[in-house]
């Protein structure tokens, strides 16, 4: 096989042939190129082929049987298992209530938290960028890492929160083992660990912003939350569109922060959808695990897209 | 060399995507190798050499099976053993899928219960019936390791899943170590109270840990010796009056564990009670090499919350019989797995591995040198339930059933906890 010559090449070939105005030549589109060039993502296709789009059809495939992930023997069972997720099992409803309290909590608490501390570390000071560097820290640890760092500060016996609160005399609380608060308690470990990644998400987006539009609006007299509202919020917005869909994204999938901090099986009151289907699958209900999985999948993919159309922070064209 | 048209690349990736579509297409099981109709086969046998694959969870052990190896090598020229070691909650999810294929783990262990109900379903025990390392078990423990007439597995450890206790902090205290009944037990738990420690350090945030409790609690109480698989089953229902007498029992204890027990994980647990602020450690025996780790020097015994109101219960304590040793029928060098095996079912070297790692082992004409392990011994003995929560063999089922005792000790009213873990069950069933 061998790949044709460059494209500047093949555009000038027909001005030449044309102007000897001797053989017939095959007129080629200026953009044309050559077919060759198509098999370059070949790798790329290869690999999402065979390590996404492959185990996504089969996880279809799987969901409409009752296979137990090591038995020769499986049964069709229709809709059965999607059925089962959402009328008959209770476990995975309240993974999923759990879940979208999560993903509320988070996208909300994260999205302001980390735009406040864009809003205050803008500037190119040199104070700014060491606490952009500390903000960004939790980001570069691993999620287990997290995990071990949250569960020792919300230990009711030796714990950081704890130690801290009886030197003033007050008494902790079980944290992660009061049932009714542990999702909150985790929702701020997930603000902590992603913030300062979002934060520089928003400091781009900020510094975007031409000074001239802050200059005007003070001349005109606008306060500072004036100038948010005004300027700053509908320029961010694109950045917030990113930060809200991502916040989105983690937050379903926050399987390893859950796991690490709660333990494996977490108990119901921390579990979410991704490790409900861990612990489906472990249960070995390979099929209805994965029917869970195409609707965890699709939720991301509703909750996402009904973001974007609410929120309409995303500037057509864009 | 011929070039490539945009037809025929266009002709490439489509069929690429074809063959992935229909290699997605194929059925589920296809690869699964199952047991043949006569059962499954003994390992094969050969030269013992090359490489072995040992899978298992004790990562705490790894230093003692390192040592073993170097002594089974010794033994065998040319055979080396690599440990595959996954944590318990990992090696619990994953370890049948990793053992299928047979390039890890030609030996390995499960755990009791579902684990080895799926290994075996899978087809991946050898049968050992025949081995030469089955004869060197005490006959009566057995029974976990084996599936109608095969004994797939050979249940290497001896854990009492029962309540570690303090003896120094007992003693101070006056308190009996061996309560007669349920009262006893709770007067035992208010003298030690009195004397300024926490009677019960319980890990009510840890699933697996916080679960041993149960064994105990649920062995008197219940009307069967089957009770979690006739829940399973739906024939006992977690309403009945037995298991509410169960939960109100877990409510008196809720006095005498730990402030926000049930956000405790294990390792604080541990901490608490090996520095002397608890006085029991509600998890089991398997914890005392951590606990000494940690610095404990006191005596260690066993307590067993004796439930029956008038000291006339069937059981005296409870025990597991796990880490169950097999041979993979998926590995290419079966006659090696299965002599490193019967080389750690031999007694002197069940022995060295029970003093190194503070575990009885249910190798018969085992001598125990621990000084814990002996204290322990006269256990062995005693007439003790096998730990029940391992005969769930629905993981949600075992879970939501232990959760309703987590739930009472927070507070929730057992009626309540007992309602809401049978809705799983029936869900379930």
């Amino acid at each position: 096989m061998s790949i044709h010559p460059g494209t500047a090449a093949k555009r000038k070939a027909p001005e030449n042939q044309a102007a000897a105005g001797t053989a017939k030549v095959r007129r080629r589109s200026p953009t044309r190129v050559n077919p060759a060039l198509y098999l370059f993502p070949l790798p790329a296709v290869a690999v999402i082929a065979f390590f996404l789009v492959m185990p996504t059809l089969q996880a279809f495939q799987y969901a409409i049987t009752d296979w137990n992930g090591f038995s020769a023997a499986f049964n069709y069972v229709g809709l059965d298992n999607f059925i089962r997720a959402f009328t008959k099992d209770s476990l995975f409803t309240n993974a999923l209530t759990n879940n979208l309290k999560f993903v509320l909590l988070v996208v909300i608490a994260q999205t302001a938290f980390s735009l406040v501390l864009a809003l205050l570390l803008t500037k190119n000071s040199r104070g700014s960028i060491l606490l952009r560097a500390l903000f960004f820290f939790p980001t570069i640890l691993s999620s287990v890492s997290v995990a071990f760092i949250w569960k020792f500060i919300y230990d009711p016996n030796f714990g950081l929160a704890n130690s801290v609160l009886r030197t003033v005399g007050v008494d902790g609380g079980a944290y992660l083992g009061n049932d009714a608060q542990a999702l909150y308690w985790v929702a701020i470990t997930q603000v902590w660990f992603h913030s300062g990644q979002m934060m520089v998400v928003y400091i781009a987006g900020l510094q975007a912003i031409p000074k001239e539009l802050y200059e005007a609006a003070e001349m005109d007299g606008a306060n500072k939350w004036q100038q948010f509202k005004s300027i700053t919020w509908p320029f961010v917005a694109p950045a917030t569109s990113i930060v809200v869909a991502y916040t989105t994204v983690q937050s379903f999938k926050a399987f390893d922060l859950i796991l690490g901090i709660a333990g494996n099986p977490p108990k119901s009151s921390l579990d979410i959808l991704s490790t409900r289907i861990y612990s489906t699958f472990a249960n070995s209900e390979f099929g209805y695990a994965a029917a869970q999985s195409i609707i965890f999948m699709a939720m991301i993919a509703l909750v996402t897209w009904l973001q974007r159309r609410l929120l309409r922070l995303t500037p057509k064209g864009e | 060399m011929s070039q490539i048209s945009r037809r025929q690349a266009m002709a490439i990736l489509g069929a690429l995507g074809f063959g992935a579509t229909a290699a997605a297409c194929a059925g589920p099981g296809g690869s699964t190798a199952p047991a043949g109709a006569s059962g499954p086969a003994a390992p094969s046998t050969g030269a013992v050499t090359g490489k072995v694959s040992f899978a298992h969870w004790r990562g705490e052990d790894k230093a003692v099976f390192d040592e073993l190896i170097k002594r089974f090598a010794a033994k065998h020229d040319g055979v080396e053993v690599a440990q595959d070691i996954s944590t318990s909650n990992d090696y619990n999810a994953q370890a049948l899928q990793k053992l299928r294929g047979g390039s890890i783990g030609d030996a390995f262990a499960t755990f009791r219960g579902a684990q080895f109900k799926n290994f075996s379903e899978a087809g991946i025990y050898t049968d050992l019936k025949d081995s030469k390392a089955v004869g060197n078990y005490q006959k009566g423990l057995l029974s976990a390791g084996q599936s109608g007439d095969h004994q797939l597995g050979l249940p290497y450890q001896v854990v009492f899943p029962m309540p570690m206790a303090n003896v120094d902090l007992f003693d101070k205290a006056g308190a009996e170590i061996a309560p007669k009944n349920w009262d006893a037990f709770l007067a035992m738990c208010e003298k030690l109270a009195s004397s300024g420690v926490i009677p019960i350090s319980w890990p009510g945030g840890d699933v697996g840990n916080g679960g041993q409790l149960f064994n105990c609690m649920i062995a008197n109480n219940a009307p069967v010796d089957d009770m979690c698989a006739q829940i399973e089953q739906g024939k006992l229902k977690c309403t009945d009056d037995w298991f509410l007498k169960m939960l109100n029992q877990y409510k008196d204890l809720a006095p005498f564990v730990q402030p926000n027990a049930t956000g405790t994980a294990v390792e604080p647990a541990q901490n608490l009670f090996s520095q002397g602020k608890a006085a029991m450690l509600a998890t089991g025996s398997y914890h005392i090499a951590a606990v000494r780790g940690l610095g404990a020097k006191f005596p260690i015994d066993l307590v067993f919350p004796n439930t029956t109101s008038d000291g006339k219960g069937k059981y005296e304590g409870a025990y597991n019989a796990t880490f169950i040793l097999g041979v993979n029928s998926a590995s290419k060098n079966q006659a090696a797995a299965a002599a490193w095996i019967d080389f750690l079912s031999e007694p002197e070297n069940a022995g060295y591995y029970a003093n190194q790692t503070a575990q009885h082992v249910s190798v018969d004409k085992v001598e125990y040198t621990n000084p814990d392990l002996k204290r322990l011994s006269p256990w062995l003995q005693k007439k003790t339930a096998l730990a029940a929560r391992f005969q769930f063999n629905n993981l949600d089922v075992r879970n939501a059933v232990e959760a309703s005792a987590t739930a009472v000790i927070s507070g929730t009213s057992p009626e309540q906890a007992a309602a809401a873990a049978q809705k799983i069950v029936d869900e379930r069933l």
